[in-house]
């Protein structure tokens, strides 16, 4: 089995939590005694990187919650269920968008699926899944249906549900309607935990759709869908999905139309790291969308050009400035790993933190347990990291939370 | 009277056999008698609707369309036939087929009493016509059919027991008119949460029209609601140009009409603003670039109109082979 790779982004911190879990939050406690601690100084331009979290003494939230527990609050008391984007979650994460990207359709996406199950948090299906694996008649990994049936089969307790995007060839296979009406998610919809995701574009290519490499076989079979291109020359093909075409008032009408055509599921709107992200949101909140997701652009799994990669779209911590404090549910993805990043993303206003290609790694380290160790490690960050702002909720964090150096004070 | 019928059709036989479902098909059969007599009587020449095309109505509220393998190439079983409709206005000035439609409703609405997978709609579309007189040219429909299904067919009517005295408003009073915004704010003050930027909520509907003594017009869907062939209006952004017809006594929607949009950029957007891919549409968007007809035009629900008429309880009453969301049936 060939190792999956993930240029650019820690990968062997991420396998280590995936097999340690907890453990992975600490230095070696071997070293305990034997060696001094502190910060490496951050470089890189990655904005998040170089914020830092800053508690304060005065802890007037802290006494509140001293006074509830009629003791000293410590980590342990920190509160992560939320509600993400009308979900209920057991903590602050989702899994985000796992596509129709090779990587993502194999074991190891059916391995992230049962794992985000029993962690109780909301899995993302990404786009182009139905429209090039088939819905129903396909029992491979890639499958939609089979997704669904592996992700509800873990399923315990209260906590944790789907959320299904579209895109533009999505809408030409139906993907929506067929969810919808499939017996298999009655009881997500009964409870509310169904959720349909538009999908705008995506942070590792904004502006551009959804790209795969493809052989010849395939290429045949979605020709006339999809735009093939021979870039790569002989064998393989390049392709390309279409972004869609947004105005205000064509994102405004398309959530009504979800919202009229699916009254009991929940709609999500997910928009790449565009200029106007704020005028996006806007729209979407006031057409009635219940959660924006915005991918940095520096988030991704998918097969990108490298131009895209390395120059196009805004960073996260732009986009969450740009967005100001939102008014409703924000979601983000971006490089999330670990608790330091989830925190500060909490901090400016998101409501949870999507883990894409970390998801991947960890489960490429450990097919039974990566994930669910690497999330129970980033939860006890978080809640560390939370209680030392002298807070209780991840939602009671602000701006006042995390220091920026640029910014002075 | 006959002995009341289970909420579900039972084995094909027993249905077939049933003296409901014969009577139900008596009227049925009268009703497409009439509406063909007063069509023809006003100009409208009948055309066999497609069955299959490359691309049909896209829908609304979660209907799945049926794909088939057409020589490798992917088509669908006509969900309504609007796009047709006004393609053949190229043909006549006023037409009208009497249409097979497949939609995989979500399952819920097999217990609405007025869903089917499969169904028929006589659907009508008029050149250069404005909504107002679609609305005329169905009030007249339903009133001269209801009039002749009473005058020619009172014993079945009773043997159902259809108290005929149901229609007496119907067939002496116009019917009346409220707008969308109108049945929004009376539901809400009757106590039935419905979003204003929404299609009328099935429950609310039946409530609209278990108060109604004769059909009504609700006008004026918002955007958003319906889909993208139905005109918007050119001095009230995001209000549609459209109607629905509906019953009274809790019967609920019989008729869904508009006038359309017809030009070329128009279709384009509003096939963006649903989510729908305007390439799929090449062959309707390559007519409509070239110029197709401004007109307007209604679908009437058949087995509806006879459920209405016929006075029974559920639609597979009037259908010999019934079809019920997510019910495997013959």
């Amino acid at each position: 089995m060939t190792r999956l790779h993930a240029p650019g982004f820690p990968e062997e911190l991420i396998r280590a939590r995936a097999r340690t879990g907890q453990a992975a939050a600490f230095p070696s406690e071997k070293e305990y005694g034997h060696a001094v601690f502190g910060a490496v100084p951050t470089t890189g331009d990655d904005l998040l990187d170089r914020m830092r979290l800053a508690p304060p003494i005065f802890m007037p939230q802290r006494l509140e919650k001293l006074i509830e527990l009629g003791r000293e609050p410590t980590y342990a008391d920190v509160e992560l269920t939320t509600l993400i984007g009308g979900i209920p979650a057991r903590l602050p994460v989702y899994v985000s968008a796992l596509g129709s990207t090779e990587a993502a359709g194999s074991g190891l996406g059916l391995s992230v699926i049962r794992q985000a199950a029993r962690l109780g948090v909301p899995l993302v299906i990404g786009e182009n899944v139905a429209s090039t694996s088939g819905y129903r008649d396909t029992e491979t990994a890639a499958g939609l249906h089979l997704r669904i049936k592996t992700y509800l089969a873990e399923l315990r307790g209260e906590h944790g549900g789907i959320v299904v995007q579209q895109n533009t060839e999505d809408a030409d296979s139906e993907v929506w309607n067929l969810v919808y009406s499939d017996p298999v998610v009655a009881d997500l919809l009964a409870s509310g935990r169904l959720a349909f995701e538009l999908k705008t574009g995506q942070g590792a290519k904004p502006g551009l759709g959804g790209m795969t490499v493809l052989d010849a076989a395939d290429a045949t079979r979605l020709a006339g869908r999809y735009v093939l291109d021979t870039t790569f020359g002989r064998g393989a093909l390049l392709r390309s999905g279409s972004p869609g075409t947004f105005t205000e008032e064509i994102l405004g009408q398309q959530i009504r139309l979800m919202r009229n055509n699916y009254p009991r599921a929940r709609v999500w709107v997910k928009l790449p790291p565009v200029r106007d992200v704020r005028a996006a949101a806007l729209v979407a909140w006031s057409a009635g969308a219940d959660s924006v997701t915005v991918d940095g652009g520096e988030a991704g799994t998918g097969w990108a050009p490298l131009a895209f990669l390395q120059h196009a779209g805004l960073p996260l911590a732009e986009c969450l400035r740009r967005l100001g404090p939102p008014p409703s549910c924000v979601l983000v993805s971006g490089r999330m790993w670990e608790g330091a990043r989830a925190v500060k993303c909490l901090a400016l206003g998101a409501t949870a933190v999507g883990l894409g290609r970390a998801a991947l790694l960890a489960v490429d380290e450990g097919p039974e347990n990566g994930l669910v160790n690497l999330v129970e490690c980033l939860a006890l960050e978080m809640r560390m990291l939370v209680s030392a702002l002298g807070k209780y909720a991840p939602a009671r964090l602000g701006p006042e939370d995390v220091w920026l150096p640029e910014a002075g004070s | 009277m006959i002995a009341d019928e289970p909420r579900f059709p039972g084995p094909l036989r027993r249905h077939l056999l049933s003296p409901v479902t014969r009577i139900a098909l008596r009227v049925q059969q009268e009703i497409l008698g009439a509406v063909r007599g007063f069509l023809a009587a006003r100009g409208f020449v009948e055309l066999q609707a497609p069955i299959i095309g490359p691309v049909t109505d896209p829908g609304v509220r979660g209907a799945k369309q049926v794909d088939i393998d057409y020589y490798g190439a992917r088509y669908k079983l006509m969900s309504s036939a609007i796009l047709y409709k006004q393609a053949a206005l190229l043909t006549f000035d006023r037409i009208f087929c009497v249409a097979p439609n497949i939609r995989l409703e979500p399952p819920e609405t097999a217990s609405t009493g007025r869903h089917l997978v499969e169904f028929h709609q006589i659907d009508i579309e008029m050149a250069e016509a404005s909504r107002e007189e679609a609305m005329a040219v169905l009030q007249g429909l339903v009133v001269h059919t209801v009039d002749a299904v009473v005058r020619n067919l009172a014993g079945e009517l009773e043997a159902l027991g259809r108290d005929t005295g149901a229609f007496a408003e119907l067939l002496d009073q116009p019917f009346d008119r409220i707008s969308h915004a109108e049945a929004v704010a009376r539901l809400e003050a009757a106590g039935h949460p419905q979003r204003g930027a929404a299609e009328l909520a099935w429950s609310g509907e039946r409530a609209l029209s278990g108060k109604a003594t004769r059909p009504f017009f609700v006008t004026d869907y918002p955007k958003g609601s319906r889909g993208f062939y139905d005109r918007e209006s050119r001095t009230s952004a995001g209000v549609l140009r459209n109607f629905d017809l509906i019953a009274p006594e809790g019967y609920g929607e019989l008729s869904s009409g508009s006038e359309r949009e017809s030009e070329y950029a128009r279709l384009v957007t509003r096939m963006r603003e649903t989510g729908e891919n305007p390439a799929k549409y090449v062959w309707y968007l390559e007519l409509a670039r070239e110029g197709i007809r401004p007109s307007a035009g209604f679908g009437l629900g058949l087995e509806r109109l006879t459920r209405y008429i016929t006075g029974l309880d559920e639609i597979w009453q009037v259908t010999p082979f019934p079809k019920l969301a997510g019910v495997v049936s013959p």
